[in-house]
């Protein structure tokens, strides 16, 4: 549910933005580094870095100063394809790094002509396919590589959300025919009572209303961006500057909403109980050359898989070479998962000069989509109530209507 | 379709903006008593004046960088008397009473006190000023700019790493990276301008451009055009206090350089730490709330005040109709 919702609020995010947003970020090594010697990397960091070379900062702490990104596309998750394989062959990445390539990233192709494959000729632009990376997922823990269950309680608030959409969806020609946005639902001609209702709780995602600013997903309203933070379609940058006993880090994600963390490493409990925050509050200190954050006090209005104010982070920071960061982070939420998982990333330095990132997280600023598409349903709705036009409840603005290619990867 | 925007709609905002200021003057004070941090910061990093930490101005820049005498609010309107020191405020923040009054200051511009604007961009400047609560970038939660995110009323915290200087701005989640190292300026302009510091001595100076000229200065319709070009200087006077000194070139609007200064004071509470003033979710009401299906707030009713109020927006405003507010 989450990922086809996803998708969409991405190409809105960037309808938003694409008039106020700049983002100069290309991947680019900080000095030549064979593809040989990455994967080689991704084989030793699965041991741990505790043999890495410690690159210090003069103060003498591990020094992770720099941009740092993910330079391949691992899936989070591991395909049933690739059961029982924690890293791809050297033979199965060339063939999927062969088929991958020929992806443009952009949603399917329909009938030539129709207002349905236009609304699809969009993010051919945004999207990126990098090298496919070593590991067959980014899940270390549990070893399959999944996510782990659901809890009951968090099953029944996802059927209770999964409803409540499906509801918005029942009378539009997305649900008539059977296309893969309204899954698990039913096609009725009448729209459905529930478009009176309040959402089953605070709304994080795209739904087929406009009603309220409240009915827009979090990047709509220019309210994304948070942890855990694995890269996405986009790709995602951070750049961490240290001083004595402080770390800043500041992440640039899905064009324009960037945002930030200080990491408190004085020693200090977390905030009050009563202190909830959209990126959480990050406690960090060291072990040796790992840097050990513990993030906590989210907001019950962020949304990770689920997971809202009780999500809880462990992310261990090491600096394993010249050019290489391990970034591994335990997600844990008892009220969401039956138990806690693990994934791990290996970024690489970028240069400098060459990604001035603006550190802008200007959104709001040019967000003309947010207005439009509530402006858009008011005339919508002046129309069908005059008789000139179709009930806006029949239209679907919210799934991403054809779909996207497939990723042999996913 | 005219937009009406209701008085509390519009409080909401000032009265977010107002209460910052309020509270973060308070909790400075009761803190001066409090014992400070254990020294974990180290005087000099690198050998050059270690900055990190988190300051605050603690002026009234962000209302007005030049001298003025208190006022009963930023926006008024004719009282009883003809006499312009007699106005009363204005409906949109009229429910705010003393919270949204304006306090006096001898200002921020060294030299005589002016500005020196070029007369078209003074008579700019003076219907910003009238316009304020449709123009300010701030009331919005648009990114502040420098040198106005440097005193508005929040605190912001200094990272001094080895070749990059990091500031991070409570206001609106933003940020700059000062580079010491030699990095190129944007293809295009910024809100928040591309900074490049150097050491002067133990003085750190910034040269900041790439502006674009949508930011303004202060509450006041103190504006710039993006031909901006900031020279910052940053000098302890003590451990706690930083000579904040920007000189300020546009030739577009002014016709020479000017200059403000003012003290940045450590936050110096032991258990201080930024906290998230993400406010483009608390001014969607303000922007979008007239383009709910079923709008909140039509007028106040019963027992509370009743503010009802259409707001006026002069056609052909460019800042209005940045975030789509015509059809």
């Amino acid at each position: 549910m989450r990922d086809r919702f996803s998708r969409s609020m991405i190409t809105l995010a960037f309808a938003a933005t694409a008039a106020g947003a700049i983002v100069s970020v290309s991947i680019t090594r900080t000095s030549a580094q064979t593809q040989t010697a990455s994967a080689t990397s991704h084989t030793a960091s699965a041991k741990s870095s505790a043999t890495a070379p410690a690159l210090k900062t003069p103060w003498g702490e591990a020094d992770l100063q720099g941009i740092w990104t993910d330079e391949s596309d691992t899936p989070l998750q591991r395909s049933p394809k690739y059961a029982n394989q924690e890293f791809f062959t050297e033979a199965q990445r060339a063939e999927l790094d062969k088929e991958r390539a020929a992806l443009l990233g952009r949603d399917r192709r329909v009938e030539r002509g129709t207002e349905l494959d236009v609304a699809g000729a969009y993010n051919a632009q945004f999207m990126s396919v990098k090298h496919t990376g070593a590991r067959t997922s980014l899940i270390v823990d549990p070893p399959n590589g999944r996510i782990p269950p659901l809890t009951p309680e968090a099953q029944k608030i996802a059927a209770a959300e999964r409803e409540f959409r499906l509801a918005l969806l029942q009378a539009t020609q997305t649900c008539k025919n059977k296309s893969v946005g309204c899954a698990g639902g039913k096609y009725d001609p009448t729209p459905s009572p529930r478009f009176a209702e309040p959402p089953p709780r605070y709304n994080t995602a795209r739904m087929n209303r406009r009603d309220n600013p409240e009915d827009g997903a979090l990047p709509d309203r220019c309210l994304t961006g948070g942890l855990p933070e694995f890269g996405g379609a986009t790709g995602s940058f951070r750049r961490i500057v240290q001083t004595p006993g402080g770390i800043a880090m500041f992440y640039d994600v899905g064009q324009g909403q960037g945002w930030q963390r200080n990491i408190i490493m004085n020693g200090s409990p977390h905030l009050p109980a009563n202190i909830r925050q959209w990126y959480g509050d990050s406690r960090g200190h060291w072990e040796g050359n790992t840097l050990v954050i513990d993030v906590t006090n989210f907001s019950p209005k962020t949304d990770y898989q689920g997971s809202r104010q009780n999500l809880h982070l462990l992310e261990r920071w090491t600096r394993t070479g010249p050019n290489t960061l391990e970034y591994v982070v335990t997600v844990e939420d008892p009220t969401v998962w039956t138990r806690s998982w693990t994934v791990k990333q290996e970024f690489t330095k970028q240069s400098d000069d060459e990604n001035r990132i603006y550190y802008e997280p200007r959104c709001i600023e040019g967000n003309y989509a947010s207005p439009g598409l509530m402006r858009g349903q008011r005339m919508a709705e002046a129309a069908f109530a005059k008789g000139q036009g179709p009930d806006p409840r029949i239209s679907d603005n919210a799934t991403d209507f054809v779909g996207v290619e497939d990723d042999p990867l996913q | 379709m005219r937009r009406r925007f209701s008085g509390s709609m519009i409080t909401v905002a000032i009265a977010a903006a107002a209460v910052g200021a309020i509270v973060s003057m308070s909790i400075s004070r009761t803190s001066a008593q409090a014992p400070a941090a254990p020294a974990a910061r180290p005087a000099r990093v690198g050998g050059k004046p270690n900055f990190s930490g988190i300051w605050e101005a603690n002026n009234e820049a962000n209302w007005d960088l030049q001298a003025h005498a208190a006022l009963p609010a930023a926006v008024t309107q004719p009282g009883v008397y003809p006499y312009p020191y007699a106005r009363v405020p204005a409906a949109p923040v009229l429910a705010l009473g003393a919270a949204g009054a304006v306090p006096g200051s001898l200002g921020v511009v060294q030299g005589d006190g002016q500005i020196p604007y070029k007369p078209e961009a003074l008579l700019m400047k003076k219907d910003n000023a009238e316009h304020w609560i449709d123009r300010d970038p701030e009331l919005k939660c648009y990114l502040p700019g420098i040198p106005r995110a440097m005193y508005m009323p929040y605190p912001f915290q200094i990272t001094q790493g080895t070749n990059k200087i990091h500031m991070a701005y409570e206001f609106s989640n933003t940020a700059r990276t000062i580079h010491l190292d030699k990095v190129a300026g944007p293809p295009d302009d910024t809100w928040m301008g591309h900074s490049v510091g150097h050491w002067d001595g133990d003085t750190l100076v910034v040269d900041v451009t790439n502006f674009n000229d949508r930011s303004w200065f202060d509450r006041a319709g103190n504006f710039h055009s993006d031909a901006l070009h900031l020279t910052e200087r940053f000098t302890l006077m003590s451990p706690d206090i930083i000579r904040y000194e920007v000189t300020i070139e546009d030739p577009k609007v002014f016709t020479q350089p000017w200059r403000i200064a003012m003290p940045l004071y450590r936050r110096v509470e032991p258990n201080m730490q930024l906290l998230e003033f993400r406010c483009n979710e608390f001014v969607e009401e303000f922007m979008y709330g007239g383009l709910r299906k079923q709008p909140l707030v039509k007028h106040w009713e019963g027992e509370t005040m009743a503010v009802d109020i259409t707001r006026k927006v002069p056609s052909g405003d460019k800042f209005y109709e940045w975030y789509g507010g015509k059809q």
